[in-house]
Formats: structure tokens, C-alpha cells, sequence
């Protein structure tokens, strides 16, 4: 009789504790919200048509700021990648198991439409370990089986601020006749171990040590490209039976070009329609823009991903019959277009997006997430020869504009001799440019109103661009008075409307303005800063030692001129003294001078400068910093009106 | 719409209802017996756009828009299908798109939920673009079926999605389609206006008198066309077997025609303007003009009317009675112990509730979701240490009770979920439950365990939605005011010294009450003490704050205390005769938060406000102030009122006082001026410069 009660007993003895908490050494306490105890992923390469992707992930959360970001995980999967599992378990601060996630805890959700996609594939699985009580720990177990070799998976075991890592591996172990390709990124020494082959498989392994938190900081670039990655590629791959190889941009580029092939054709009427421009319109500038016209005015942009189809165009004829498609297939469509008009253009891949990080150019590799096309021009009469680059899902973009979405990068040009990397055109400070004219008409209460005309141009306008093509007038309204730096105003009009430069497409817009109270009454004083609309924030105050170095904006210019219309009764007393600096980061002045007609003339111009390509090291924040409240100060400059005693 | 928060299903006990012909049909039947007056012709012919859609004349008043609904018709009437009684919604719509940006309302997405063997799906879609070129002739471009989709968003819902061909400016599209729903319970609701301008919303419902549905119309407008008549539809009506039947329940014994008076309606919105959410509001569902349905009750022939909701008395008692609510609630003995522990350990019974709801927090987190019925067993969300809103809530709610205390529990809707209606006892107007703890004075305490960083008795944010409704016992419960005694209350003390340069430099003191005190909290939870400072220093101009000290952090029941040294560097170089400073402005509200100048619905903050600032400034030696006057400023209505003096206690020392006092949780939409005059106004004062000059 006893013995069952002992096997039962034995039976309750519990796990002993896995990563509790108060094993965390101090120094990766510091500054985190969580600390990511393992990170270990497992690539195994089945064939060059499959991988299978391991993930074990265990994060302690210390604080419940770490916890919505970590007490979670999501896996995303699709068509093309297949979960085989998802389990996890949550312990507490001592190390105790509190809970083992069930199957039925783990939910499965479409990703719904957003940013004119109508219908993809991809869902996620996520499942929930947020505990009440901090700290408790998460670990979590995946596999991927992965039919989509195109995209190798990343390692980057610490990539947000206020995360540290105590530990994390990556192995990899592929058939030693499909090699890996792999860059490194950040990797402290020791951090490789030489490839190991046993029988017909190789394995690579990497391993990172702890590392504290880190945190972000201003004007600094994304911390994924400040810390350890490893990223990894094959060397040859295949999807749904379509072969391909990365040993060079070249290779990547056929591969693409040859699925896209034989898509390009179009309904005959349409062919002919084209060729008619060639008749019309000799000039090929100009021919190539009424094809960007008819694009625009017939097409617009609704993504369907499903399968292969988030690589593969879908033909041409889908897009002339129902006037839509994604970016390939807007691009591949306006490539057939121009070829029809005698124009030979490019499909060209790019990673889109303000905040895209650049390809890295030396490790060939499916980097990108966009689509665009490249048209080179031969010179025609006196126009010299040249390469217009062309936004096709856009119904409103400038002809040959990349704006801050695809400009100033690197595209992988698809031609039929495989792929070529090349660069996106690049705007200096003088095509970056805003240009702004208010007259303030002051009262003796120190109530103004104002007008204000302000054009931009290049990448200033961009936003505008946008808001002045997406938003009704009302939307147009709450923007711009959203983005005031005044305290209290009226907007009584706005008008936003396109005013193209001589090379670049411009914005301009005018506003009316009430200001309230625009000067400080102070007994028979009237303070006011004439600088009313053109300030420019101060920077934050930097905390500790700089870490990361410093990412400046692109180069710029700002000009103002403001009018000051004094009221009867008042007469200056005191106008600020001019300024003007250059520095490496570009130049500023300021003057503020009377009018022999009475009234006071404000001019301001900053020219800001991307030294050294836009990226600098950290000791030079401290420089920039200063250039910064430099301006800041002068921007608030004040003048003082007094009342007459008349 | 949501299905999820159905407790009874219809029990098809005596009579499965099977309509004969479509409606169609049934109501040229209808018209031989009963007559009925003729009815409104139909707004819309699919498939055949009016010219005058065409016309660019046609739209001058249409400027601003990106597209503008033409027509949107909506017919909902029983039908069967399979020999399965259904509600069939046809909806046919019809649009002008004026301008690119309004590309993205030829993409269409319908949710259609199912639960159980209840389902909505969708049939019949159709669709068409309509261009007019430049020879005037109009392009047709069809739909496709290739162009629309499925995907299976959760468990409960997928959703259908389609997009028309051939899209450009000045094109007008055209899509239709049939929902079919076995939601007896939910029919069809129906929104007027949306984001664009809408020239005709119609809606025509027909409803066999065997269901009772009560219609609540919201807006804040009248609608163009009320109108209802009855008719009569033919029906056959399978017999079946009642479950006292025993074995036999649910069989079929034959069928019954008989002719059945139908009750319909028809309402039109014309001309509604495009419609903008603003801040400090609910949902736009609050403001949206909407019909809605709530089933009351049913008749089927030779049987008793079956009440469903007459009273709060018995909702309460359904509910009470329902598995995820009163059950789930009985269930909950596992709390004994724990909640009894601390009976011993606070007799005083707000104390005791109080610990109760730290027990609760301690152990169950929040997951984000808002409901009033649990999820599933409450053991197990208390097990799993994680729940939704009403599982927090619900086990909230049993472990008062089993530490001894008068305990009820109170429906809400959340703020997001949308205003209550006192009109009627309906249940899916909630989202939300609470608990209200009856203490010996007289004195109640809502309580609520979804939000660690409140103190006991302080309701969330999202909670603050002016009302709810207690499910006591027995008996119809009551009306519950869930305005908050706590105010948004911020007080800063700040005691700074000018030198003969204009550098100011001193110490700040800041306290958060009320909803103050939560939103510094998770702020502070969110960023840590260097980054919150950081976050402080970054947002006004010049600040440096080379120290600071935290109060109170751990004691959620005490204003999170803020204590800094304050450096404020002059703008220029040198000492000057005269010093311009504005020493309140720094420290007040930089920007009035009343941007626009037209509000159409209220300003609904959900709880009062304070902001104190009371500055003390020593100037440099040999200086003096010029005072500035005082000033009072008063909202009409008891509204709020804002004060500032300024005074010299001492020589060489200066005293400002800044108060603002809003003693509203909501200003209506014809407040909204004189409360955007007044933020006016007190930002000014605010602003007005401290002459400070040197002596002789």
C-alpha cells in the first residue's frame, strides 16, 4: 500500500528552478527593462528548397515596461513558412514554474489589410506569458520549416534599448555542396568558432557574451545597425521550382528578371496606343512623362502577396484590365508601357522607406522590399543624355523624383544580363530648400495677424506633397496647425498647391494667421520674437558620454524673411543684433533691421551641411550640439517696441 | 457589432419559421390582404448610374472631398435559405470618386462573424466602375470574382474583401451584395454617415411580428424620412417537436401555412456632411447617426409572447444565472482562503477592500481586453495569472464577497465601446464590469483591479464614461455615477533666483494627483526616472536639470512626487538695466489645447482638473519688479474658473500665483468657444513678461 504513495511523492517533487532571476548580474540590471538570458537559433539547411529555423528564446522581464514586449511572442508565417511548434512556459522570479502554454493559448490571426494591401498570406501565431508580478521569465520554443530559401534568417540577439542579452548562440548546419554565405556585424572577438564538416554537412557557430543595455540616442542611427548581428544567406537557393544563386548583386538580379519574364506583355490596343507617343511625341523626356501621366491617371496601388507572387510580378494584362496592382507589378506594367514607346527602362529593387537602412552593399542578398523603375535616357537635341528614375505606385509624385522614400540609396537594377547595383539620385542643401515670407501686422495688445507664404521644394516637401495630394482641407488645417510651434493662433486660411522648381517638384503653401497674443505686453512695452514661424528646436541635453555617433539630416535650406508691420503708436527701442556662424554643419544669420517705411525686416537663413556623408563619430555631438543652441538663442531673438508718448 | 456577448439562444421550441417565396413575392401577397400603402420607390438600380453622377458641376459643393457616397441602400428582411430561417441584408451602394485619395473607398472589407452554428456569410456580390470618357460614352468595367477575398481574421471572424476595377477621378463605382445572418439577436444595425459626404443613406427593415426588436435611433440631427407601415408576409411554418418531448424533441411533424403581419420601416439621412473625430472624445459611435436593434422579444403563433428583456430585474436574473457571469462568480470558493486571511488582518472594511484588490492585482494581470462576462473559468485565468477585464474583475468581485463584504457588481461601457442609453435594460451596450463595495456609512467605493499604478477607488481612464449599472441580487439594480471625485490635479512649486544677467536657476517641487498621478506613473513606468527628467528637460527650451528626487514612486495611494534643481540660462550674454522674464510661462501649458474653432460635438475629458503654479522669484540685489495686475477669468456655468496674482511678500522678492480649476468632466459643443477663449486668455496671462529694472 505504501508504495504508490511514494511513486506519487516522487512524482511531486518539483523541477528544479530554471533562470531565476537573482542570477542576472548587476550590470545587466542596469537600464533594463529586460534581460534576454538565451538566444539560441538552430538553421538547418535541408536542401537548397528548404531550411528548417529553431528558435529558443528565454527573456526575463524586470519591470513591466519590458513586459508587453517581451512577456509576448509572435511568429509570423505564411504560405511559404510553416510552423511546427510554439511552446513556452513562464517561471517566476525564483525560478518556479508557473504556467506551461497550452495549444489552445496560442492564437492564430490574419494580418488584415492595411496600406492598400487587399490580401496576403502572412499570419501570425502569438501567445501571451505576461505575468502580474515582476520579474518572471518567458521562454519560449519555435521551428520554422522555410520553402522560401530566398530569405535566410537574421541573428541579431539584442536589438532594442533597454534590453540586455546574458548569452546567445547561432548554428547553423548546412550540406557542405550548398555553402553559407554570412556577414558579421559588430561581433566582439572569439565570437566565431571555425566551421566544423562531419560527413557531408558543415557547421558554423557563433556565440555572443553578455552585454549591458543600451539605450538610444538623438541623432544616431537605428540601433540594429549599432549592434552584434550576424546575417546570413545562401549561396544558391530555390523557390516553388525557380533556381537562383547570390554569389553576386548580378546572380540576384537574373534570378528576379527571369521570373518577371514574358510578363510584360500588354493588350495590343494598348501597345499601339504607346507607340502612337513615338509619332506625338519625339522628344523622349517628354514622351516618357505622358506615359508616367497615363500611368498615374489609370492605375492605382492595391497589393495582393499571396506565395511566390510577393516575388513574382503578376503579368501586365492584369494590371490594364483592372487598373491596379502591387509595386512589381505597377513597375513591370509601366516598363512594358515605355518599351512600347520605344523607351527600354528597368525594373529596379530597392529598400524603401525614410528610415530604410542602405543595402549593404558588399553581401549580395534579398535586401529589399520595393520596386522602381529606372529609365535611362539617351540625349536628344541639345539635352544631354540622362537617367530618369520613376515612382510607379504613386498617382501624384513629380516625374523622376525619389524623395525621401526611395532616394539617396542603392537599387539592384533588373536587366537581362542579371543585376547592377546603383545609386538613387541624391538632393544637396540648394534642392532641399524652404522659403518663407510673413508679414505680421502687430496691435497695440500685442494681437497680430499674419500672412504667410512658404515654398518648398525637394525633400521639404515632401510631407506637403503628401498632405496636399492625400488630405481634404480640413485634414490640411489640423496638420499644419499641429505642427506650429505658437501658442495659441487661428489659422483663418490655408492653401496648399503644387509649385514645381525648375528641376524639382515644390510645394507651396499660404496661410492666414491670427495670433492673440504674438507680443508680451510689459507696462508701455510690446516684447515680441520676430522669428515667428522659423524657429528650430533645441537638441536634447545629452545625458553621460555620447555612444553612438551622430546621424545628421540631410543638408537643407531655410530662409525667412518676416515683415513686421509696427502699430501706430509705437516706435523700436531696442532691435537684436545680427548674427551669423558657419560652422562644419553649415551656416546661420540673422538680421533684423528698420525699414525707412517704419516697419521692421526680419531675415534669417540656416544652410545646414552633411559633413563626412552624413554619418560622424560620437565625439563630434558635442560640436553639432552647440551649432544647435547656437541657433536656438539666436532664433529667440526680441525686440522691444515702446509706446510713443504722443 | 460584436456577437460575442450573446447569452441565450433562441430555442426553436415549437415552431421553425420557413418563408415560402423571397420578399418580393411575399409582400405582393401581403398587399391582396392587407393593402398596404404604396410603397417608396426604390433609390437606387444597380447597374444603371445616373448621368447626372457624371456631371463635374455636379460636385462644385464637393471640393474638399475625396469621394462622396451617392447612394447607400440597405434592405433587411427574413428569408430561409435551406430550409434555414435567416435575415437577409442586401446592401447596394453606390460612389463618386472625385479625387485620388479617395481611391482607397473602392476597396471594400465586410466582416461576417460566426459562433457556433451561427454564421453571417456573404452572396451575391456584384460590382461596377462606371467611366465617362472624353467622347461622353460610358466604360463599364465588371467586378471580377479573381478580385475578391477571404481571409480568416480570428476564430469568430472572417472577413470578405474586394476591390472594383478600372478605379480613376470622376469614375463612380457600384458593388452589392447579400449578407445572410442566423443572429436572431442582432439584426442588422445601420450607420448613416462616414468619413465622406453621404447625398442618400436609406435603410428598409421588415420584420415578422413573431419578433419584437426595439429601434433606437441616435444623432445628433432628425432623419429626413421616418416612416413605418405594416404588411403581411405568407410563411410556412415547419411544426416541430418541443424538447418536452423527450426523444422525439426537434422532429418534424408536418407544416402549417399561414399568412403573418410584418411591422416595417424605412428612414433616409440625406445630405449628411463628412464626418471628423476630434480629441477629448469618446468613439465616433457616439456621435455617429445609427439605427440600431435590440431583440425584446417573440410570438410564435399559439404560444405565449416570450418576454426576453423587459426589465433590468430580469436581465439581471439572466445574467446572474449565466455560466461566464453568476456562475462564474459562485464558482470562485478557491478565493475563501485567501480573501478570509485578510479579513483578521483589516476589520476596517475599506482597508480590507482595499487588500483585497492588491490580492487580486498581485496575482491576475490584465491582458487588455475589455468584457463584462469572463473568458472561461476564473480559476484558471487566477491560475494562468493573466485575464480579461471582466475575469479581473469577476474574481474581484468573489474575493470581496468572501472577505465579508456587500459587494455588487456594475456593468459599464468603456469609453471607447461607446455611450450608455438609460432608455432600456440592454446588456450589449456594456463592456465593462466593476465592483461597487457597499461600506457601513453609507459610503460606496467603485473598485476596479485592472490597473496597478491607481490607488483603491479610483476607476481607470477608459472606465470614465459617465454611467453604469449595477447587477445586484434580485431586483432591478440602479444607475451608478462613475464621475470621478479624483480631478487631473497637477501643483508645482518653483522657487527660482535671477541674477543681474537673466540666468535664473532654482529648485522645482511637482506633485500629481487624481488622473495626474496615473498618467505620470505610467509615464515613469514606461521611460525610468532619466529618461521621464530627460523627457522633461527635452520639451522646454534652455532647461537644464542637473538634479532630481522621486516621492513617493512605490505608493500608488500618494501623488508621485517630482523634485528637481532647475538651471535656465539667459538667451543673451552681459547684465542688462532691464530683465524681460516670464518666469510662469515655463512651467504652464505651452500650447492651447483647443486648436480648431469649431467643435460640433462635446469636449469630454471625464474628469475634472487643477493645474497649480505658484512661482517665488528673488531678484538680483538692487533690482525691482514691476508687478503685473491680477486677473480672474471665469467659464460661464460653473464651468472652471482660472486666477493669477501677482505679489512682493518681501522686498526683492516676488510671488506669482497660477490656478486653473475645470470643474466639468465634459463641455458641450456650444461651451466649446468660451473654453477655448478661456485657455486663450490664461495662456496670455501666463506669457505676460516680468519687467524686473535696476533701482535709481
Amino acid at each position: 500500500m505504501l508504495l504508490p504513495v511514494f511513486a506519487s511523492l516522487t512524482l511531486l517533487v518539483p523541477p528544479a528552478p530554471k533562470y531565476p532571476a537573482d542570477a542576472i548580474a548587476p550590470a545587466l540590471r542596469e537600464n533594463a527593462h529586460a534581460v534576454v538570458r538565451a538566444f539560441d537559433k538552430v538553421v538547418t539547411v535541408k536542401s537548397a528548397g528548404q531550411l528548417v529555423e529553431t528558435v529558443h528564446r528565454v527573456v526575463t522581464v524586470l519591470d513591466e515596461a519590458g513586459s508587453d514586449d517581451y512577456g509576448r511572442e509572435v511568429v509570423y508565417y505564411d504560405a511559404l513558412n510553416r510552423i511546427n511548434y510554439l511552446h513556452g512556459a513562464v517561471y517566476d522570479a525564483q525560478g518556479n514554474l508557473l504556467h506551461q502554454l497550452r495549444p489552445a493559448e496560442v492564437h492564430d490571426q490574419g494580418l488584415g489589410s492595411a496600406g492598400g494591401s487587399l490580401m496576403t498570406d502572412v499570419r501570425v501565431r502569438y501567445a501571451d506569458l505576461r505575468q502580474p508580478a515582476t520579474p518572471y521569465t518567458v521562454e519560449f520554443d519555435y521551428e520554422v520549416t522555410s520553402a522560401n530559401t530566398l530569405f535566410y534568417p537574421d541573428w541579431q540577439p539584442q536589438h532594442d534599448e533597454n534590453v540586455s542579452l546574458e548569452g546567445a548562440t547561432l548554428q547553423v548546419t548546412t550540406p557542405t555542396a550548398l555553402p553559407l554565405r554570412f556577414e558579421e556585424q559588430l561581433l566582439p572577438a572569439g565570437a566565431a568558432s571555425p566551421p566544423v564538416v562531419a560527413g557531408s554537412q558543415t557547421t558554423y557557430r557563433w556565440r555572443l557574451p553578455a552585454a549591458p543595455a543600451v539605450e538610444e540616442e538623438p541623432l544616431a542611427p537605428a540601433l540594429s545597425a549599432l549592434l552584434p548581428a550576424v546575417h546570413l544567406a545562401p549561396a544558391t537557393f530555390e523557390v516553388q521550382g525557380y533556381a537562383g544563386s547570390l554569389a553576386s548583386w548580378q546572380s540576384l538580379g537574373q534570378w528576379v528578371y527571369e521570373l518577371g519574364k514574358g510578363r510584360d506583355v500588354l493588350p495590343p490596343a494598348l501597345t499601339a496606343k504607346m507607340a502612337q507617343l513615338l509619332v506625338t511625341s519625339p522628344d523622349p523626356r517628354e514622351r516618357a512623362r505622358k506615359v508616367y501621366e497615363f500611368l498615374q491617371g489609370s492605375t492605382r496601388y492595391v497589393s495582393v502577396q499571396l506565395g511566390l507572387g510577393g516575388w513574382q510580378t503578376s503579368p501586365a494584362t492584369s494590371v490594364a484590365t483592372g487598373g491596379y496592382g502591387d509595386c512589381k507589378a505597377l513597375s513591370n506594367y509601366t516598363c512594358a508601357l515605355l518599351k512600347a514607346a520605344g523607351l527600354p527602362a528597368y525594373v529596379a529593387l530597392v529598400g524603401a522607406g525614410a528610415d530604410h537602412a542602405d543595402v549593404r552593399t558588399g553581401f549580395p542578398s534579398s535586401q529589399f522590399n520595393h520596386a522602381i523603375l529606372c529609365l535611362p535616357l539617351a540625349g536628344h537635341g541639345t539635352t544631354p543624355a540622362d537617367t530618369v528614375w520613376l515612382e510607379c505606385t504613386s498617382q501624384t509624385e513629380a516625374f523622376g523624383y525619389m524623395g525621401s522614400f526611395t532616394g539617396n540609396r542603392h537599387a539592384l537594377l533588373l536587366t537581362p544580363e542579371g543585376g547592377r547595383l546603383v545609386a538613387t539620385p541624391r538632393y544637396g542643401a540648394q534642392a532641399n530648400r524652404q522659403q518663407r515670407r510673413t508679414d505680421l501686422w502687430l496691435d497695440p495688445s500685442g494681437g497680430a495677424k499674419a500672412t504667410v507664404r512658404t515654398q518648398r521644394l525637394g525633400l521639404a516637401q515632401d510631407r506637403y506633397a503628401q498632405l496636399l495630394h492625400e488630405a481634404d482641407p480640413e485634414e490640411q488645417k489640423k496638420y499644419v496647425s499641429n505642427h506650429l510651434r505658437l501658442s495659441h493662433f487661428t489659422v483663418t486660411s490655408l492653401r496648399l498647391a503644387p509649385a514645381p522648381g525648375p528641376a524639382l517638384p515644390g510645394v507651396v503653401e499660404v496661410m492666414g494667421l491670427e495670433l492673440a497674443s504674438m507680443g508680451t505686453a510689459a507696462g508701455r512695452r510690446l516684447l515680441l520674437e520676430p522669428n515667428v514661424l522659423g524657429r528650430l528646436g533645441a537638441l536634447p541635453n545629452q545625458v553621460g558620454a555620447r555612444q553612438a555617433p551622430l546621424a545628421l539630416p540631410p543638408a537643407a535650406l531655410y530662409q525667412d524673411t518676416v515683415r513686421l508691420h509696427v502699430p501706430t503708436g509705437f516706435q523700436v527701442e531696442n532691435l537684436p543684433a545680427p548674427a551669423q556662424f558657419t560652422t562644419a554643419y553649415g551656416t546661420y544669420s540673422s538680421t533684423c533691421t528698420a525699414l525707412p517705411d517704419g516697419t521692421l525686416q526680419y531675415v534669417r537663413q540656416l544652410e545646414t551641411r552633411r559633413p563626412g556623408g552624413g554619418t560622424l563619430p560620437a565625439a563630434k555631438y558635442g560640436e553639432y550640439r552647440d551649432f544647435r543652441r547656437k541657433i536656438s538663442q539666436a532664433d529667440n531673438a526680441q525686440v522691444v517696441l515702446v509706446k510713443t508718448d504722443a | 457589432m460584436s456577437y460575442l456577448l450573446r447569452f441565450y439562444r433562441l430555442g426553436w421550441l415549437g415552431w421553425l419559421l420557413v418563408m415560402g417565396a423571397e420578399l418580393a413575392g411575399a409582400s405582393a401577397a401581403a398587399a391582396q390582404t392587407l393593402a398596404p400603402p404604396k410603397p417608396a420607390p426604390v433609390p437606387i438600380r444597380f447597374g444603371q448610374p445616373e448621368p447626372a453622377d457624371f456631371e463635374a458641376k455636379n460636385f462644385v459643393a464637393d471640393s474638399t472631398a475625396p469621394a462622396v457616397v451617392l447612394c447607400d441602400y440597405g434592405v433587411s428582411q427574413f428569408s430561409s435559405s435551406a430550409g434555414k430561417l435567416t435575415i437577409n441584408t442586401e446592401r447596394t451602394t453606390r460612389i463618386k470618386i472625385l479625387k485620388k485619395a479617395g481611391y482607397d473607398y473602392a476597396t471594400v472589407e465586410v466582416p461576417l462573424y460566426h459562433r457556433e452554428e451561427d454564421a453571417e456569410t456573404l452572396s451575391n456580390l456584384r460590382g461596377f466602375t462606371y467611366v465617362r470618357g472624353a467622347d461622353g460614352k460610358i466604360t463599364k468595367t465588371k467586378l471580377e470574382s479573381s478580385a475578391a477575398f477571404e481571409e480568416k481574421r480570428t476564430n469568430n471572424l472572417k472577413v470578405r474583401k474586394f476591390t472594383l476595377p478600372a478605379v480613376q477621378e470622376g469614375a463612380v463605382i457600384e458593388y452589392s451584395y447579400v449578407v445572410r445572418s442566423t443572429f436572431f439577436d442582432n439584426y442588422q444595425d445601420w450607420t448613416f454617415q462616414r468619413e465622406i459626404p453621404t447625398r442618400w443613406s436609406e435603410y428598409r427593415t421588415s420584420i415578422p411580428q413573431v419578433y419584437h426588436y426595439k429601434v433606437l435611433y441616435q444623432g445628433y440631427g432628425a432623419l429626413t424620412v421616418n416612416e413605418m407601415n405594416t404588411g403581411s408576409v405568407s410563411l410556412i411554418l415547419t411544426n416541430r417537436l418541443s424538447e418536452g418531448a423527450g426523444a422525439g424533441a426537434g422532429m418534424e411533424v408536418g407544416t402549417t401555412g399561414l399568412t403573418m403581419s410584418t411591422e416595417q420601416h424605412r428612414w433616409v439621412l440625406q445630405n449628411a456632411p463628412a464626418f471628423r473625430e476630434e480629441p477629448y472624445s469618446t468613439t465616433p459611435n457616439d456621435y455617429l447617426p445609427r439605427i440600431t436593434f435590440e431583440l425584446v422579444g417573440y410570438q410564435f403563433p399559439n404560444e405565449p409572447y416570450k418576454d426576453l428583456t423587459d426589465s433590468w430585474a430580469q436581465k439581471n436574473k439572466v445574467l446572474l444565472a449565466n455560466e461566464f457571469f453568476g456562475q462564474a462568480l459562485a464558482e470562485c470558493k478557491f478565493v475563501r482562503p485567501l480573501a478570509q486571511a485578510l479579513v483578521a488582518q483589516h476589520p476596517d472594511p475599506a482597508a480590507r477592500a482595499a487588500a483585497v484588490r492588491e490580492l487580486i492585482m498581485k496575482n491576475v494581470k490584465y491582458d487588455g481586453t475589455n468584457r463584462y462576462h469572463a473568458s472561461g473559468s476564473l480559476k484558471k485565468s487566477y491560475e494562468l495569472h493573466r485575464g480579461t477585464a471582466a475575469d479581473v474583475n469577476l474574481l474581484l468581485i468573489a474575493a470581496l464577497r468572501e472577505a465579508g463584504l456587500a459587494v455588487v457588481p456594475v456593468l459599464l461601457s468603456t469609453r471607447r465601446h461607446g455611450r450608455v442609453s438609460q432608455e432600456y435594460p440592454l446588456l450589449e451596450q456594456f463592456n465593462y464590469v466593476v465592483a461597487l463595495v457597499e461600506l457601513p456609512d453609507q459610503k460606496e467605493l467603485l473598485l476596479d483591479a485592472t490597473e496597478p499604478l491607481l490607488p483603491a477607488g479610483v476607476l481607470p481612464t477608459h472606465c470614465l464614461n459617465k454611467i453604469g449599472h449595477t447587477v445586484p441580487a434580485s431586483g432591478e439594480g440602479r444607475w451608478v455615477s462613475l464621475v470621478p471625485a479624483q480631478r487631473y490635479t497637477h501643483y508645482q512649486e518653483v522657487t527660482l533666483a535671477l541674477d543681474a544677467e537673466g540666468n535664473l536657476s532654482g529648485q522645482v517641487r511637482e506633485e500629481h494627483s487624481g488622473y495626474a498621478n496615473l498618467e505620470a506613473r505610467e509615464k515613469l513606468q514606461q521611460l525610468g526616472e532619466k529618461k521621464y527628467v530627460a523627457e522633461l528637460a527635452a520639451t522646454h527650451m534652455g532647461w537644464e536639470i542637473p538634479s532630481f528626487t522621486f516621492n513617493q514612486q512605490a505608493n500608488v495611494g500618494q501623488p508621485l512626487g517630482l523634485s528637481y534643481e532647475l538651471r535656465l540660462p539667459a538667451a543673451s550674454t552681459g547684465t542688462a538695466t532691464e530683465l524681460y522674464i516670464k518666469p510662469l510661462e515655463t512651467f504652464a501649458e505651452q500650447r492651447n489645447p483647443f486648436q480648431h474653432e469649431l467643435r460640433t460635438y462635446p469636449v469630454d475629458m471625464g474628469m475634472m482638473q487643477q493645474e497649480v503654479i505658484r512661482v517665488t522669484l528673488k531678484v538680483p540685489a538692487g533690482y525691482t519688479a514691476e508687478l503685473p495686475k491680477p486677473a480672474a477669468l471665469l467659464l460661464p456655468d460653473g464651468g472652471g474658473r482660472y486666477a493669477y496674482s501677482a505679489s512682493s511678500p518681501t522686498p526683492g522678492t516676488v510671488v506669482l500665483m497660477s490656478r486653473l480649476t475645470l470643474d466639468k468632466p465634459v463641455y458641450s459643443a456650444q461651451e466649446y468657444h468660451a473654453l477655448r477663449e478661456f485657455y486663450r486668455q490664461m495662456l496670455a496671462k501666463q506669457a505676460e513678461a516680468l519687467v524686473i529694472k535696476k533701482a535709481g
